[in-house]
């Protein structure tokens, strides 16, 4: 019926009659179905593949009978006449099949069914593949859109950044040259010299302030930072804080509610760190509220932890800036026309710091206008004796008097300004000064002037800082060589910290020098080894 | 040519009932839920069928064609939008997880199969119901630009030709794939369709009619 054609098909051939008995099959089904010519033809198909009923296959047969063609596509059928699967592809338990089914008419009248099989096998398993190739492929290609959109939002986060750090370190030192040349170029009288100055001033400490963010930022990326650990009354810390920004508070005429427990709260902490952060959080506090406006600071114990709740009634924080407020370089207005300055470090470094202590902040803000509050929980420490002794900050040096009479200080610096600002400051605490220019000279004066303490640049020419103290320290106990000494560097990385101690320095300074706090380290110092005697060298 | 209201009305009941069946046909194959939209019926003169189909069919269209002819005769064609018939035999079909890409073999097969469903059940009520006889064979799938696919079924005939198009959507786990049944008659085929609808539903009045009234149907024997 089918003819010598249907003997090389690469697909199987069936017929039946209307009856569905098979009436003849071609050779490729004869061998894929393993079934002989006698087990198939005479037979009824849905005898020879009984799981057609079963599976109710069998009814496409009889649509066909009626006269209808049938696809039956291998996704959602599987197979049509179960045969074993062909060899070389062991993945399936039977051949994997698309099959067509229809009616063989003779006229009008349809007189059989024929069956059209192909073996589908290799073709779905390459698919398979392939589209779990294309899926790998798109996810793939998402993390790459996903990460290329991530750093593009840093590119541009960081650009503006920079932008902001060009800026903010510009303007103070445009006041500052301002200033300066005002006073050098024209008649000034008192009081224009004291306002010259005091913004001259205001603005380096501005200056000294976007640096040390900056290096502090540094040093958190590079996971430098180094905490001094003490015991800490943080009631102190807060105490101190304020009296910091007392001026400004007042200025401003905000009313500043404390709710501070009146006994101590103590925990593990450096001192400066602390009160960098409560500078920080009680600053934005002050910049973002109007004047008139209301601060309160809590601290109380909750839990094991220290609470300390900064919280104001000005700005806000608005929703879509909450999320992100303690992220570096972030300000809820980064253009050119924002109205408050500075870098947008800060809150990060906050965090920072806090997070080192062992803490966490928080911020809340019910939106713009509603004013905003930052909590810092801090690990209490675990008390054993109430009496430990507990280091503070130290209070407002400006009213101390320091009376250095009769202690007699080596300054050795290789530049003339240094020295010249040293020897003021020192000399106003009445102590007794020798500048020197070089080291050399300032070995060869030691012996003769006999100085109580040192204070050592560290770069300077032919013999530096390190090479000096290092000849000092080699000296007999007599001579001098246990004398308390004071390096003043610019760098302050932990590298540089050890080299300092380890060369013989007791201390090291940053420069630009605070100078009421090299007072107060010249005093411990002088206190701690003892030199009560002054006048006996 | 234009339809009353009552013979758009008698097509669209008896569109539905083909629809239906390959509604269940579908789920019965796939074990899901399968539901076809109660679909909408429109007539157009060939011509105007591109305009007509070209803002829900930008792009390339999957069609699936099903020649018939006998006392009927025409082209039958299910048409979906490409990402529509990817999501079709997505739905469809246990992929195991892998989400369907693109058109490759099977899913075109699957798509043919759906069309074989789709116009047998439409076709074969001419048959049994209408008592018409229409032959056909199967079907083949095309993918191809709307405009390309109206050019090679115009260019096929001579002599004006009308389009029944019916507009349906399949809806399977809360989705829903919008697609076009489209049958393109002569006027004579139409014509003799129409006609054919009119009886079918003068039966089945007569049918309720009866079973509602059985003391009338005894005396009439």
């Amino acid at each position: 019926m089918i003819g010598w054609m249907s003997e090389f098909a690469a697909q199987g051939l069936l017929v039946t009659d209307e009856n569905l008995f098979i009436r003849s099959c071609n050779k490729w089904f004869e061998k894929q179905s393993e079934k002989s010519e006698r087990e198939l033809i005479g037979q009824n198909l849905l005898e020879v593949f009984a799981d057609l009923k079963t599976r109710g296959f069998d009814r496409y047969y009889r649509d066909a009978l009626g006269g209808q063609s049938r696809i039956l596509s291998h996704r959602l059928h599987k197979y049509l006449l179960s045969m074993p699967p062909s060899t070389g592809v062991a993945t399936f338990a039977q051949m994997q099949q698309s099959a067509r089914i229809s009616p063989l008419f003779e006229g009008d009248r349809v007189v059989g069914t024929i069956t059209v099989i192909e073996d589908v096998t290799e073709r779905v398993a390459r698919e398979m593949e392939l589209n779990v190739q294309l899926e790998e492929r798109e996810r793939l290609l998402a993390s790459e859109q996903a990460a290329r959109e991530l750093a593009e939002e840093n590119s541009r986060l960081k650009d503006e950044f920079l932008a902001s750090v060009s800026h903010e370190i510009r303007t103070p030192l445009n006041a500052i040259n301002g200033w300066t040349q005002i006073l050098l170029n024209s008649d000034t009288n008192a009081e224009k010299f004291r306002h010259a100055l005091s913004t001259i001033q205001r603005n380096v400490a501005s200056q000294v302030q976007i640096i040390d963010d900056l290096l502090d930022i540094s040093r958190i990326v590079t996971g430098q930072m180094r905490l001094d650990l003490h015991i800490v009354n943080l009631a102190d810390s807060i105490e101190n804080a304020v009296n910091n920004l007392r001026p400004t508070i007042n200025a401003r005429q905000i009313k500043l509610i404390k709710n501070i427990e009146s006994r101590p709260t103590f925990i593990m902490g450096d001192v400066n760190r602390l009160q960098q952060i409560l500078w920080n959080l009680l600053s934005n506090a002050l910049k973002f509220t109007p004047v008139g406006g209301q601060i309160e600071i809590l601290l109380r114990e909750v839990d094991g932890f220290a609470e300390i709740i900064v919280r104001d009634n000005g700005h806000g924080i608005s929703d879509d800036f909450l999320p992100f407020v303690f992220e570096r370089f972030r300000q809820a207005d980064g253009t050119s026309k924002r109205q408050h300055g500075g870098l947008g470090l800060g809150l990060s470094i906050v965090k920072n710091l806090v997070e080192m202590h062992g803490g966490t902040i928080t911020a809340q803000s019910d939106g713009k206008g509603t004013g905003a509050n930052f909590t810092i929980l801090l690990p209490l420490l675990i008390q054993q004796d109430a009496d430990e002794t507990v280091e503070s900050v130290n209070s407002d040096l400006r009213n101390t008097e320091r009376d250095f009479a009769g202690v007699r200080v080596l300054v050795v610096d290789d530049d003339a300004d240094s020295r010249e600002m040293l020897r003021y400051v020192l000399e106003d605490s009445r102590a007794q000064i020798l500048t020197v220019g070089n080291a050399r000279e300032a070995l060869t004066q030691f012996s003769i002037f006999k100085p109580h303490i040192v204070i050592s640049d560290l770069g300077m020419p032919e013999i530096d800082g390190y090479d000096f103290i290092r000849q000092i320290r080699a000296l007999p106990s007599d001579d001098g060589g246990q004398i308390p000494a004071i390096a003043l560097t610019g760098y302050v990385s932990a590298e540089e910290q050890k080299r300092v101690h380890s060369a013989g320095f007791d201390i090291h300074v940053a420069k630009p020098v605070d100078f009421y706090k090299l007072l107060e380290i010249i005093n411990n110092l002088l206190r701690q080894t003892d030199r009560t005697g002054r006048d006996e060298r | 040519m234009t339809l009353t209201d009552r013979q758009t009305d008698a097509l669209g009941e008896f569109i539905n009932i083909a629809f239906s069946r390959t509604a269940s046909s579908l789920s019965e194959i796939t074990g899901q839920r399968v539901l076809l939209e109660v679909p909408q019926v429109e007539i157009y003169p060939i011509e105007e069928v591109a305009s007509n189909l070209a803002r829900f069919l930008p792009g390339d269209v999957a069609s699936i064609h099903q020649p018939f002819d006998g006392a009927i005769a025409g082209d039958a064609f299910l048409i979906l939008n490409y990402e529509g018939a990817v999501r079709l035999t997505e739905l469809l079909t246990d992929n195991g997880g892998v989400r369907q890409q693109y058109l490759d073999e099977s899913a075109r097969e699957v798509l043919t199969e759906v069309g074989n469903i789709l116009l047998n059940a439409c076709l074969g009520m001419f048959g049994n119901v209408l008592r018409v006889r229409v032959n056909f064979t199967v079907p083949n799938l095309h993918l191809e630009s709307l405009d390309e696919l109206i050019d090679s079924v115009s260019k096929e005939h001579d002599g004006l030709r009308y389009a029944i198009i019916i507009y349906t959507a399949f809806r399977i786990r809360e989705s829903a794939v919008t697609g076009y049944l489209v049958l393109v008659l002569s006027v004579v085929s139409l014509q003799r369709l129409i006609e054919e609808i009119e009886r079918w539903e003068e039966r089945q009045e007569q049918e309720i009619h009866t079973s509602q009234n059985p003391a009338k149907s005894d005396l009439s024997v």
